[in-house]
């Protein structure tokens, strides 16, 4: 394929091929117009479905960094209740719509969910760390994630005219066809 | 997402068809995460035949080279990043106006204990660190819009000059409006 300017792949997502001459593209596939259009067509969809799976991810990438920072902030509470000597009284849901109080006292560590049903025992200190760093390394994944996208992006527009273009030589072809054919039957 | 190039349309499902006599204008039309609906197709008179060879063998010369279609790509990012920063924008007001209300209630009400949310519980918190810390979260949201709304000032500038430089290559033959 007639290339400038190319893209390499990126983390699976195959780049595509920009067409200088369409002329050129078709007979160095040795392909009929319409195969080119399938083909071009198939690797539109499979573009798609990638979009779908990554655009799943970067939604859940973003539910869960507010849910760290509310956690981070939680933490932080404690902490700076720590050196006080008063209790923390609080209010937490036991149900939908009923609440219920708790008075939490000097707190020297806590538990933190780390999924998978496990659950571990922490200092304030070393739990505001793990948080911290989880949190840094799903802002880390989220940007990636953006980048993918944009990527992404990019070569569907790229196909999408690619696709264009061939179909429009091809009508161009058939209208100089015509415009050759009328003079002679004439 | 629809869009049609010259005479071919491709509409949502991919079934398309295609009528070799239509169209006396062709377009290029943009598209963009968002639906685009390009502009109408021209009549399909046979008797306009003569024109559109004119217009076909005219439109056909445009060739699309690699630093248009890079301005293509471009804009397209510039287009999704502006209606992901248009969605920011009327979070951080919304989240403004609550604090708001949250700080005027809480100079009406005369409780010295207010319970304050603070990750998934309700901590009774002192009136005046409560005040604090809403004034802390109002500040934090204000400059986050502030640097939303600039950012939208940008990108709609940065659009606007590869509108005139992809409108002034193709002329008729490309759509970069929105719905």
């Amino acid at each position: 394929m007639s290339t400038s300017g190319g893209l390499t792949d990126r983390r699976g997502i195959p780049a595509a091929a920009f067409v200088e001459d369409v002329q050129i593209y078709l007979s160095q596939l040795n392909l009929d117009v319409n195969s080119a259009l399938a083909i071009l067509q198939e690797r539109l969809q499979q573009y798609r479905v990638v979009e779908m799976k990554l655009l799943a991810q970067q939604r859940d990438l973003q539910a869960k960094i507010p849910d760290i920072e509310k956690c981070l902030d939680v933490v932080a509470t404690l902490q700076s209740k720590k050196g006080t000597g008063e209790d923390l009284i609080a209010d937490f849901e036991v149900s939908e719509g009923i609440y219920s109080r708790a008075r939490i006292e000097e707190a020297e560590s806590v538990c933190l969910w780390l999924g998978a049903n496990v659950m571990l025992d922490y200092s304030c200190e070393e739990a505001t760390v793990l948080l911290q760093k989880n949190l840094e390394n799903a802002k880390a994944s989220l940007e990636v994630l953006v980048a993918d996208l944009q990527f992404l992006r990019d070569q569907v527009t790229i196909t999408q005219v690619t696709i264009a273009r061939v179909y429009n030589w091809d009508v161009h072809q058939r209208r100089l066809q015509q415009a050759a054919a009328t003079p002679s039957e004439s | 997402m629809q869009f049609s190039i010259y005479n071919y349309t491709f509409p949502p499902l991919l079934k398309y068809s295609i009528s070799y006599l239509s169209v006396d204008s062709c377009y290029f039309p943009f598209s963009s995460a968002r639906a685009v609906k390009p502009l109408l197709l021209l009549g399909t008179q046979p008797s306009s035949i003569s024109t559109m060879q004119q217009a076909g063998s005219s439109a056909s010369e445009t060739e699309v080279t690699w630093e248009d279609q890079q301005n293509i790509n471009k804009f397209g990012r510039l287009n999704n990043r502006l209606h992901e920063v248009e969605d920011e924008i009327k979070i951080a007001k919304e989240t403004n106006e609550s604090l708001e209300d949250a700080g005027n209630e809480l100079i009406l009400t005369d409780e010295e204990i207010v319970r304050f949310q603070i990750g998934e519980v309700f901590a009774h918190v002192p009136k005046e660190e409560v005040e604090s810390r809403i004034e802390e979260m109002t500040e934090k949201t204000s400059n986050n819009l502030v640097k939303l709304e600039e950012e939208k000032e940008s990108i709609i500038a940065q659009m606007a000059v590869l509108k005139k430089i992809l409108y002034g290559k193709f002329k008729d033959y490309i759509n970069l409006e929105e719905d």
